[in-house]
Order: structure tokens, then C-alpha cells, then sequence
């Protein structure tokens, strides 16, 4: 990899929890949709919202605040759900405050994070992004979407 | 050739005829004497080669050949049927089994020659046949023989034995009035193909370029519909010369042989006028004779008397091998082959259209058009979805027998290995399920069977001491119940001994003895489901591994089934898988709870009962309500679905009974929305722990309801 000296870009989406601004790997993202009534699912975690219908699939809910221990959602006209197609666990969806934009890193801007120890349960992102905007956590997806154990 | 295209036939094929050949085999060892049986094998191994041969698969063909070589000398009456036998012949029957999962696998045989098999099996020819011939490889030669002998006997010159009705005895005459030549021609196709009709058919073309087909023989629906061995006779009017006919007939690949002559009327006469004065039916105008009437006239006309009688015995041996694809043909043109996947599609596609009519209902009630004529249509819609939906079921749904007729062989094994005596029965192998159950429900079948023959069947001396029969009974019971099929698995052996049970379970820390000396017999039988759980004492071939059980349960469980336990020490056990009819689209209760709605199937539910609060009793510091005779549990639905309820404590509580084999229990619901089919869809493997909720489904409005399941309720 390292020999090819085009510069890799990857294109994120920034969302935003609360004042922090995230970043999704963009191939990870099958749609953003409004926010919509969820169905609760009873005795699952706490983090599951509970189910929607796309389309008339049933697909999960989660909400990223409450997996991350912050503050649980509060609704607003801009909060999406961006479904997300994921190998392992399938399409799901997360809550997030509002979607911002797409940028483009190059991967020199991108400063990978390497955590070793597995006992970080709280260690949800892959990276820092640097852009005009500011900082982006990039979040890594099978880190936040991983059930508890 | 290219057979790929043809693999899955082939292998569906090849299954039918194992299967087939397993249950004749296990009935001749039962009477070694039924011709029937011997002469049913006997094709089955002859269709079986025929078909590996086609499809290149050598190893699997040469093992075949041998096989049907001690057939062909047990129909022959040269070789008595025998245990030994009977048991080679099963090995070789899981031999080709193995070749056809290689073959389904990675589309080739393997490379295992099955050596000893095949000398096994030339061993039983050379010790039977003792001074007929010279042993074991003069059989494939005495094999070829018949069709050899009948050919050069007979078959070549078959069109000889053609008749010809008046009308086209006229033809011909005119024909040969007008110059024009007559042959006769007898056109043989190779053993190995497949397509016996559509080569047929590209002769027929082929000669029709060069001149006219008067009649045939058989006649040409017969040749159409494949009821012909492996030659048919032509009469062919032609401009050209014989040699033109021959090669316009040989060009078609896969014809073996084509044989022909002139023919001349004056002789037609003749032989016409003495097989109608035999036959007596002078007028048909079109004569439909089957092949083998034919293939006996021609020997006595055209062959010498010596070789004459033998050529006519093969021929009519040859004859049940022969019609028996003939006969079955109708039933088979009669049937489609169908990717499941198309089936999976087309019930996705129904599913979307009562999706679809559920939306059109709750919009034409929210908009209030619903007028008469409005609902009139939509009723009317609803009862067409509604058919639609069953008939795509029924489509697919497929009888249990494919599965469990592989279970009398199996125990039949289990004999031998166990060393015990017993006996299999089945009832209901025609009872209905649809495919993708019938596939999976093979396995844990298999676990409960093999559980009763070797821990509940005892051994012949205890059973005697006991009082009971020698041999051991093993039942296998399906039938409908309801919106289910049941399976029922039953053995009259020692039953489950429930102390022993919970005594292991101690021994293996899955419980505590506090615990055990409080367990019921009922939680006492669970245990025998728990994971790593095996109460043999000796870790057998067939089970006691301690994985058999937890696998049946887990398995049925993903069928949506369930299974159940009756036992009863000293008497036998019974377990009794319950699965549902259909998989995809069911009838269900909505109800309300606080504000959420929830889905029951209708399939559970008994009665609905409408409950004073002071009728609600305590029994064990639980609440309870008298039915009629029966005292049922109440659930308090709000309670374990987390969610506040919005009625009036005081109010009459609606309970919804509902029943899992024969116990019950009452769910306490807010209100009762009605009835509606619903759409099954799964809540993916991301909400997997919820027990409670067996799927979601979508309703008229869009927005998600979760259906509860019954059975983990209660």
C-alpha cells in the first residue's frame, strides 16, 4: 500500500452529538432518513431504541448517546437515523443530532488511533480527522454498533 | 457434451433412485422371494447407471454395473438373496450417496474407486454363479447380451414387423405408382441418451427432408411421449435411395445404429394381410402397437426358430425395464421443477400485496370514503389476497416422506450397531410442510430417533424380564393439528428416569441438589435439553456425545417449533415436535397494551374471556382465573412488556387464553383491536435476546407492531 504515492481519500459524513462532530465512513451508509416513530422493542438493552419500518422492512434503531454514555437523544427537527449496512450485524440504524456535510480526507489527514487494550469499552473511534471545519472524531462503526457484553 | 445444465436433474434423479433402492432393498431383505421388489431395484440401478454413464461419472457408473449385474443374476434366479448381500449392497448404496454429495458439492465424483465394494460384489457373482460361464466378469457380457441378441435377432429388422392399416397400404401403392421408393427403417438409440424423444424427433426431421414418414412403431405420440425402448421402425416414402434415408436418419448424434431396406408393396400385402387376419382389427387407420409385441412378431417372421426363442425370452425380460419410464411419464409431464428461490420471491411479492391491501384498508378508514361500494372491493380484495396467499403456500409445500423415508434404513443400521432388536413405524409420511422445514427437520428427526433406539429401547434380555416384547418399538407419528404439524417420536422402552437425570445434572454442577430436590418432573425433563448434557453412561457411536438434544431444540426453535416430553419410567417416552403450518404470512389478534400495539397469533389463541377483577384469585401468590373447569394463570402483559397500562384497575380486566399443548394461560391485554393477517418479518440478528417477540410485522399505516409469541409466555 504504502509504495503507491497517490494519496487515498475517503469520504466521511460529519454528524453532530450534542457539540462534538463525528465522522461515518460513507461506505458503511446505505440512507439518512427523518426522524420517525420507533417501535420499542421491550427487554433489550437500553441503547436500542426499538425498530422502524423502511420501506417495509423492519429495521433496529440504536441510539449512539446512549452507547457512548452521553446525555440520551432529545428529538429535534433535525435529528436523522442514517441506516447503516454493516457485514456483520446487518442494517441498522443510528440516532444522531443532526447530519452536516460530506468531506473528503486524504489520508494524511487522517491520524489513526491505536488502542491495544480491548478493555477501553468506551473506545468507539478509529481516528481523528483534521479539516477547515475542525476536528472530526471518526467513529469506528463495529466498535459502537457491537453488542454489550 | 456439455451436461452441466442437466447436473441438477441428475442429481435430483440420482436421489429418488437411492431413496427408492434404500426402501426396496430394506423390503426384500424383509421377503427375499418379491419379484416385484427384485425387478423395482433391478431399474432403479439400471436408470442410475444409465444416468451416471451420461453424466461422465465413471467410478460411480462402474460400481452401478457391478451392482446391477447381481441384480440382473437375482432376477435370473442364479443368486439367492442373502443377509451378506443385503448388507454390500447397502454399502453400496452409501457409496453412491457419497459420490453424489462429491458430485453436489464440487461437481465431481471423487476419486474413491470403492474397490472392495466392487469385489465384494464380484465376489457374490462368482460364488453363486459356480460353473454357469465363467464367474464374475461374464455377467456384464450376459447383461449386454439380451440387447445384443434381440437387436441381431429382431430389432434390426423390426420395421419388417411394422403394420401397415389399409389407408396406408394405399399410400404406399400410389407412391410406388408414381415411382417413388419405399423403405422400411429400424433406427436404434444409444443406452446412454438421455433425451430418447428429442433425438427421436430430429430423426423424424432429418428423414423428413428426404421423403415422407407414413407410420411409425411405436406411433409417433408414443415415440413423443418417450414410450419406446431404445429403437423405433419408420415406413418412409422417398425419392431418394435407401442410402440417402439411412444417413439423413444416422446423422443425428447419439443414434447408435439405423438399419433399412426396401420395402415392396407386394410383399406389404402380404405381411399386412396376415398380421390383420391375426390381429383382426383391419380398419384402424393408425395401429399402435407396443414395442415389445413387435420385437416378438419379428423373430418368429424374420429370424431362425433356434435363436428365435431366447431372442424373444430377453426381449420380454427386457420389457419392465423398459416401459417403466413410460409409465411414469404422464405423472412427470404433469409436474414443474421450480427454483425455491422463485417460490421465496413470489411469496415476498404476496407478502408486499397484503402489506399493500392492509395499508388500503386503514387509508379508506382514516379518510372516511369508505363508502359500501369502497368496502365491497376491498372485502373482495381481501378474499383474493387471502387465496393467493394459501395457494402460494400450498405450492410450497412438500410431502414429509422425502425426509423421513430414509429413517427405516437408518434403523435398521442402528440394529446392527446397537445389537438391539427393533422396529420402526410410521404414520403420516403424507402430512404437508412447507420446504424449507421438510429440509431442516431431517437432522433433529434423526437425534430423537436415534436417542430413543439407544437410550430409551432397552436391551432384548431386560425387555424380557420385563414383560415386553423382544423386539423394541420405535413410532414415528405426523399429522396436522390445527394451524401445526405435529411430529410425534415414540419408543415403549424404559422412559426417562428423571432421578438419574437430575442426579447427572447435579454431577455436572448444572444445578445445585438444593435446586434438584425442588425441580418438578417437567424441569427435570428440560434438563435433558441443557447444552453438554448426556445421561449414557458409555459414549457411543450413535449418541451420548450430549450435543444431540440441545441441537434438536435449538433447531426447531429457529423452525418457530417446539418440542414437548411425555415420559413415563418403565413405559416409554414420547416427544412431540410442534411446527407451524406456515412460515411467512399468519392470522393474528391485535391488541393494545398502554400505547403500544402487539400481535398474538391467532393460531394460540383458545378463547377470550372478559374477567371482573374480583374473579382474579391467588394460588401461590400468583393470580390465577377459574374457566369453566380449568384454573389458568393470568400474565399481566403491561407487567413483563415494561409498559404503564392504561386502564382502570377496576375495570373488567380482557383476558386472551391461550394454549401451548395442553396447558394454558391468560394474557391480560388493555383491548382488543381485531383481527387482521399480518406479514411476518424478522427483527434481525441484531435484537436476538427478546424471547417474547417472535418478529414484527408492518402494519396498514406504516408504522411497526411486534407479535408476541405465545409459547415462551407460558
Amino acid at each position: 500500500m504504502e509504495e503507491l504515492k497517490t494519496v487515498e481519500t475517503t469520504q466521511f459524513i460529519v454528524i453532530k452529538l450534542g457539540d462534538e462532530q463525528y465522522g461515518i465512513d460513507i461506505k458503511f451508509i446505505d440512507n439518512i432518513v427523518r426522524m420517525q416513530h420507533i417501535t420499542r422493542v421491550p427487554k433489550v438493552d437500553s441503547y436500542l431504541k426499538g425498530v422502524i419500518n423502511l420501506r417495509g422492512e423492519v429495521i433496529p434503531v440504536m441510539s449512539i448517546r446512549i452507547k457512548m454514555g452521553l446525555e440520551p437523544d432529545v428529538e429535534t427537527k433535525s435529528s436523522r437515523i442514517i441506516i447503516l449496512k454493516l457485514e456483520q450485524q446487518g442494517t441498522i440504524g443510528v440516532i444522531v443530532d443532526e447530519v452536516k456535510e460530506v468531506v473528503t480526507l486524504d489520508n494524511d489527514q487522517i491520524e489513526r488511533m491505536a488502542y491495544d487494550s480491548k478493555d477501553d469499552k468506551n473506545n468507539f473511534l478509529c481516528g481523528i480527522g483534521k479539516c477547515e471545519g475542525g476536528l472530526i472524531s471518526l467513529l469506528d462503526l463495529n466498535a459502537v454498533v457491537m453488542e454489550n457484553v | 457434451m456439455d451436461v452441466s445444465q442437466y447436473l441438477e436433474i441428475f442429481l435430483d434423479e440420482t436421489n429418488e433412485h437411492l431413496q427408492n433402492l434404500n426402501t426396496q432393498i430394506l423390503s426384500l431383505e424383509q421377503e427375499p422371494g418379491n419379484m416385484d421388489t427384485i425387478n423395482e431395484i433391478f431399474r432403479a440401478a439400471h436408470s442410475l447407471k444409465g444416468m451416471a454413464g451420461t453424466m461422465g461419472y465413471k467410478r460411480m457408473q462402474n460400481l452401478t454395473h457391478d451392482m446391477e449385474n447381481v441384480f440382473s443374476e437375482v432376477r435370473n434366479g442364479n443368486i439367492t438373496v442373502k443377509a451378506e448381500m443385503i448388507d454390500v449392497l447397502f454399502q453400496c448404496l452409501d457409496a453412491l450417496e457419497e459420490y453424489t454429495t462429491n458430485i453436489r458439492n464440487n461437481a465431481d465424483e471423487g476419486t474413491n474407486d470403492n474397490e472392495p465394494l466392487i469385489k465384494q460384489l464380484n465376489d457374490i457373482l462368482k460364488g453363486e454363479e459356480g460353473g454357469e460361464d465363467d464367474g464374475g466378469n461374464e455377467a456384464p457380457a450376459a447383461q449386454e447380451a439380451p440387447t445384443q441378441a434381440a437387436d441381431t435377432a429382431s430389432g434390426g429388422e423390426k420395421w419388417k414387423a411394422v403394420k401397415l392399416g389399409e389407408t396406408e397400404q394405399n399410400v404406399l401403392k400410389e407412391a410406388v405408382s408414381q415411382g417413388k421408393k419405399v423403405y422400411g427403417l429400424t433406427v436404434k438409440v444409444q443406452e446412454s441418451c438421455i433425451l430418447k424423444a428429442a433425438r427421436a424427433f430430429l430423426v423424424f426431421k432429418a428423414i423428413e427432408e428426404v421423403g415422407e414418414i407414413v407410420v411409425s412403431s411405436p406411433s409417433a405420440q408414443d415415440i413423443e411421449d418417450e414410450k419406446f425402448e431404445l429403437d423405433f421402425s419408420l415406413v418412409v416414402i422417398s425419392d431418394g435411395t435407401l442410402d440417402q434415408v439411412v444417413g439423413a436418419a444416422k446423422s443425428v448424434s447419439e443414434i447408435e445404429d439405423v438399419q433399412g431396406g426396401v420395402i415392396d408393396p407386394d410383399h406389404i400385402d402380404v405381411a399386412a394381410a396376415e398380421d390383420e387376419s391375426g390381429a383382426a382389427a383391419a380398419a384402424a387407420p393408425v395401429q399402435k402397437e407396443a414395442p415389445a409385441a413387435s420385437a416378438s412378431a419379428a423373430p418368429a417372421a424374420a429370424a431362425p426358430a433356434a435363436s428365435a426363442a431366447p431372442a424373444k425370452k430377453k426381449a420380454d425380460d427386457k420389457k419392465p425395464a423398459g416401459n417403466k419410464p413410460a409409465g411414469n411419464k404422464p405423472v412427470v409431464n404433469r409436474t414443474v421443477r421450480v427454483d425455491i428461490e422463485k417460490l421465496d420471491t413470489l411469496m415476498n411479492l404476496v407478502s408486499e400485496l397484503i402489506i399493500a391491501k392492509n395499508s388500503l384498508v386503514a387509508a379508506s378508514a382514516a379518510s372516511g370514503t369508505s363508502t359500501t361500494a369502497v368496502n365491497e372491493q376491498i372485502e373482495y380484495l381481501e378474499s383474493v389476497t387471502t387465496s393467493l396467499h394459501e395457494s402460494v403456500m400450498k405450492v410450497r409445500m412438500v410431502p414429509i416422506e422425502s425426509t423421513v423415508s430414509k429413517f427405516p434404513r437408518m434403523v435398521r443400521d442402528l440394529q446392527k450397531t446397537l445389537g438391539k432388536k427393533m422396529e420402526l413405524y410410521m404414520t403420516g409420511e403424507e402430512t404437508e410442510l412447507d420446504r424449507t422445514v421438510v429440509d431442516e427437520i431431517g437432522d433433529p428427526l434423526m437425534h430423537l430417533l436415534r436417542n430413543s433406539a439407544d437410550h430409551g429401547l432397552e436391551s432384548a434380555e431386560v425387555r424380557k424380564e420385563r414383560g415386553k416384547p423382544e423386539v423394541g418399538s420405535i413410532f414415528l407419528d405426523a399429522y396436522q393439528d390445527g394451524n401445526n404439524v405435529v411430529i410425534e417420536v415414540r419408543d415403549d422402552g424404559n422412559g426417562i428416569d428423571t432421578q438419574a437425570v437430575r442426579a447427572k445434572a447435579i454431577e455436572k454442577g448444572i444445578i445445585t441438589p438444593e435446586q434438584a430436590e425442588n425441580m418438578s418432573e417437567k424441569e427435570s425433563i428440560d434438563l435433558l435439553f441443557h447444552a453438554g448434557f448426556s445421561t449414557a453412561k458409555v459414549v457411543s457411536d450413535v449418541s451420548g456425545r450430549g450435543v444431540g438434544l440441545d441441537v434438536v431444540k435449538s433447531k426447531i426453535e429457529a423452525l418457530s417449533g417446539e418440542v414437548e416430553v411425555k415420559s413415563k419410567l418403565g413405559e416409554g417416552s414420547s416427544w412431540i415436535i410442534r411446527l407451524p403450518l406456515t412460515l411467512a404470512i399468519i392470522q393474528a389478534l391485535m391488541v393494545d397494551i398502554g400505547n403500544e400495539k402487539y400481535a398474538i397469533s391467532l393460531g394460540s389463541i383458545q378463547t377470550i374471556e372478559d374477567i371482573s377483577p374480583d374473579d382474579v384469585k391467588l394460588v401461590q401468590n400468583k393470580e390465577v382465573i377459574q374457566l369453566r373447569t380449568d384454573v389458568i394463570p393470568l400474565i399481566r402483559l403491561n407487567q413483563i412488556l415494561d409498559v404503564e397500562s392504561k386502564k382502570d384497575p377496576a375495570e373488567n380486566l380482557v383476558v386472551v387464553v391461550v394454549k401451548k399443548g395442553d396447558r394454558q394461560a391468560g394474557l391480560v391485554v388493555d383491548e382488543l383491536i381485531g383481527q387482521q393477517e399480518i406479514v411476518i418479518k424478522s427483527l434481525g440478528k441484531y435484537i436476538s435476546k427478546c424471547k417474547i417477540i417472535s418478529g414484527a410485522t408492518v402494519l396498514g399505516d406504516g408504522e411497526v407492531a411486534l407479535i408476541l409469541d405465545a409459547n415462551t409466555l407460558i
